[in-house]
């Protein structure tokens, strides 16, 4: 009985070896992509950081002396600063958009796909062109919102938007919400439609007002729905770069040098290859701490504690 | 009309153009268990909902307890209703589920407790109360939801349909289970079916609905036995009953088929010649073994219950019809029986399908 039973088990356990090896080779073409365009890179950059990394001419190991610099560095700290202080206010006035914007399509009404797709359209936009357009839009003379301003009799003279820190801050903010606003909502919208409509008519027959439903039925069960929006918002705000570089080029007095821009000029203007790579692994490990932070905050895969 | 439960009159209700609930008028007594059961689509869940405050009211008026409540949000009603999808909220516990609506009412705190603890005493769910709906069954979770309602301490009760999402052992029990809440509490309650076994338990009154109106209302004892058309007569009752086309001779007889039977109408509606449809239950079909002015039918196929046995026939010209058998002589398909049955067993409709007096 033995001898046929271990003689019965080992084509089984080929067999699963042979489809564990199947398993393999279906996600074989993502791993690689992955591992060509990311980790490689990512391990890349790290023996990088390790180095004085000079465009031309030979690199020398330096260990951590890279990263140590970092701490010392004024205009890295500025860039953080200055990154953080963005981040939040973005983040704030495209949830402060979206949100209203996904409550007003959830809705059946008239024309609401027509709706839907008008405020999804600058998604759909690259970044790169719309800071393009914007800067035409800003622009003093030849551009529309000055002028239009003007022409308006709001103001005696065409505002200069771009030349100072606050009306350059705020044209940019203003800019990425019309650009991005759209997308988090859909993603808001997914969340509020799956919330199942017993639910809101049980809560109104508790005698819960609008708001009330909102913040006690609603906002809880988006919260996995809130976790995504937040996380895309937030790490896509922390490597913004094309916005700064294009519309203000750094901004009046180099007060809008985000860290991605930061990184940008120390590697490809400066030429400190090494500590471009050393601060892009410092930025890597700042994004992968917050997103922990807002997983665990916002507790994704569970109800509650 | 203060001691009426709840007054519908002339309530009507439009999708944009479309019509789906044609003026319905309807007084439930306060108190009453009143069972809404109809086809889907015949608009009982749009009209619970619009007793609810879910569902706006076209035209007409709605009172509860002598109040016009036509146009006051639901939370002000006086109701409280129970979802086939029991809608509970997921993110709260059982407790805080069933507090929920208090606290929106800002009772004091110990009041909210004791009401959650002496609804969920009624309902046997103190052990629950720290659960989520996630982790319960689909009876406890209907539970809780009825726990939801019984807090609100509301003058009426709406059901929506509560049991359809559970299996059939379990639809039997929460339905005793109901039945006994109504005993105890004696608060009016409405409900909604489409299972007319549901209706016909619970019921003190039945309304039959059809496309947005009344078809009958009455108990289950009336609407069972004196169904007022043959909708009503078909709906009511499983197997349902069998509605033969007949054509009245003028001379104490029907012809149905190649057969006459004598029957006696007084219904001065009914001339020689007139189409009419005879009625009459599966129970009431009594296999004979005389020939002479009896029903004379070929089974089909047959179904065995145990106690009793379903019949599936078809009469000579082609008509269904089922019996019930109760006899111990085995039938087998194929066999020629005859049937016969007491003549006020009989139900008579006319071409229209309205109900006919008369009595054979």
């Amino acid at each position: 009985m033995t001898g046929t039973g271990s003689k019965a088990l080992l084509p089984r356990r080929k067999r699963r070896r042979r489809s564990g090896w199947r398993g393999f080779l279906y996600i074989a073409p993502a791993m690689a992509l992955v591992i060509l365009f990311f980790v490689m890179p990512v391990i890349f950059t790290g023996w990088m950081s390790l180095h004085n990394w000079p465009l031309m001419g030979g690199t020398r190991w330096i260990g951590f002396n890279n990263y140590v610099r970092m701490f010392h560095d004024a205009r890295f700290m500025s860039a953080l600063r200055f990154t953080a202080y963005y981040t939040v206010i973005v983040t704030i006035a495209i949830f402060a958009v979206a949100f209203p914007l996904a409550i007003f399509v959830e809705k059946q009404r008239r024309f609401v796909s027509a709706y839907r797709t008008i405020i999804f359209l600058p998604v759909v936009i690259g970044l790169a062109t719309a800071s393009l357009l914007w800067v035409w839009l800003a622009n003093v003379d030849s551009g529309f919102i000055g002028p239009a301003l003007k022409a308006l009799g709001w103001v005696d003279k065409s505002p200069n938007l771009l030349a100072t820190f606050d009306s350059a801050f705020l044209t940019i903010i203003i800019m990425v919400v019309w650009k991005i606003a759209g997308f988090t909502m859909i993603i808001l919208l997914t969340g509020l439609q799956a919330i199942p409509a017993d639910l809101t008519e049980a809560a109104r027959i508790d005698g819960a007002g609008r708001w009330q439903r909102f913040r006690h039925v609603t906002l809880p069960l988006m919260r996995k729905t809130i976790a995504l929006a937040l996380i895309i918002s937030v790490t896509g705000s922390i490597l913004a770069f094309d916005q700064f570089y294009i519309m203000t080029s750094g901004g009046p007095q180099n007060r809008m040098i985000s860290v991605v821009y930061y990184i940008f000029n120390q590697s490809f203007v400066s030429f400190n290859l090494g500590y471009g790579a050393a601060l892009s692994i410092a930025l890597l490990a700042i994004l992968v701490a917050i997103s922990i932070v807002q997983l665990w905050l916002l507790r994704v895969g569970e109800e509650r504690p | 009309m203060s001691d009426t439960g709840v007054v519908l009159t002339d309530i009507r209700k439009s999708f944009g153009n479309l019509e789906v609930i044609h003026g319905i008028d309807l007084t439930i007594t306060e108190g009453s268990f009143v069972v809404f059961v109809g086809p889907s689509g015949c608009g009982k869940s749009t009209l619970l909902r619009m007793i609810a405050g879910l569902e706006e009211v076209t035209d007409g008026e709605i009172e509860i307890k002598g109040r016009n409540v036509t146009d006051l949000d639901p939370s002000d009603r006086g109701i409280a209703m129970v979802f086939q999808s029991y809608a509970l909220y997921p993110h709260m516990s059982v407790r805080e589920n069933m507090a929920f609506g208090l606290k929106m009412a800002r009772l004091p705190e110990p009041e909210i407790d004791s009401r959650v603890k002496a609804a969920s005493a009624i309902l046997k769910i103190d052990p629950l109360l720290d659960r989520r709906p996630g982790q319960l069954s689909g009876g406890q979770r209907q539970r809780v939801a009825i726990g939801r309602a019984i807090v609100r301490k509301p003058d009426v009760f709406l059901f929506d349909e509560p049991l359809s999402n559970l299996d059939a052992e379990l639809r039997v029990s929460m339905r005793i289970e109901i039945a006994r809440l109504h005993r105890e509490l004696g608060n009016t309650m409405i409900y909604v079916t489409h299972d007319q076994t549901e209706a016909m338990t619970l019921a003190d009154m039945i309304v039959v609905l059809r496309d947005g109106r009344v078809e009958q209302t009455g108990s289950p004892r009336e609407i069972y036995e004196n169904p007022a058309n043959t909708f009503v007569a078909g709906f009511i009752g499983s197997p349902r009953m069998n509605l033969l086309n007949a054509e009245w001779t003028g001379d104490g007889s029907i012809r149905i088929g190649n057969s006459r039977i004598a029957v006696q109408i007084d219904d001065n509606r009914m001339a020689p010649g007139g189409k009419l449809t005879l009625g009459v239950r599966p129970e009431h079909m009594n296999v004979v073994v005389d020939t002479e002015g009896t029903l004379r039918a070929k089974v089909d196929f047959y179904e065995y219950l145990g106690g009793t046995q379903f019949l599936y026939c078809q009469l000579e010209d082609g008509q269904a019809v089922t019996a019930e058998y109760r006899s111990s002589v085995p039938v087998e398909a194929g066999d020629i029986l005859h049937f016969r049955w007491q003549a006020d067993d009989l139900r008579f409709f006319d071409a229209a399908g309205l109900r006919l007096k008369g009595a054979c």
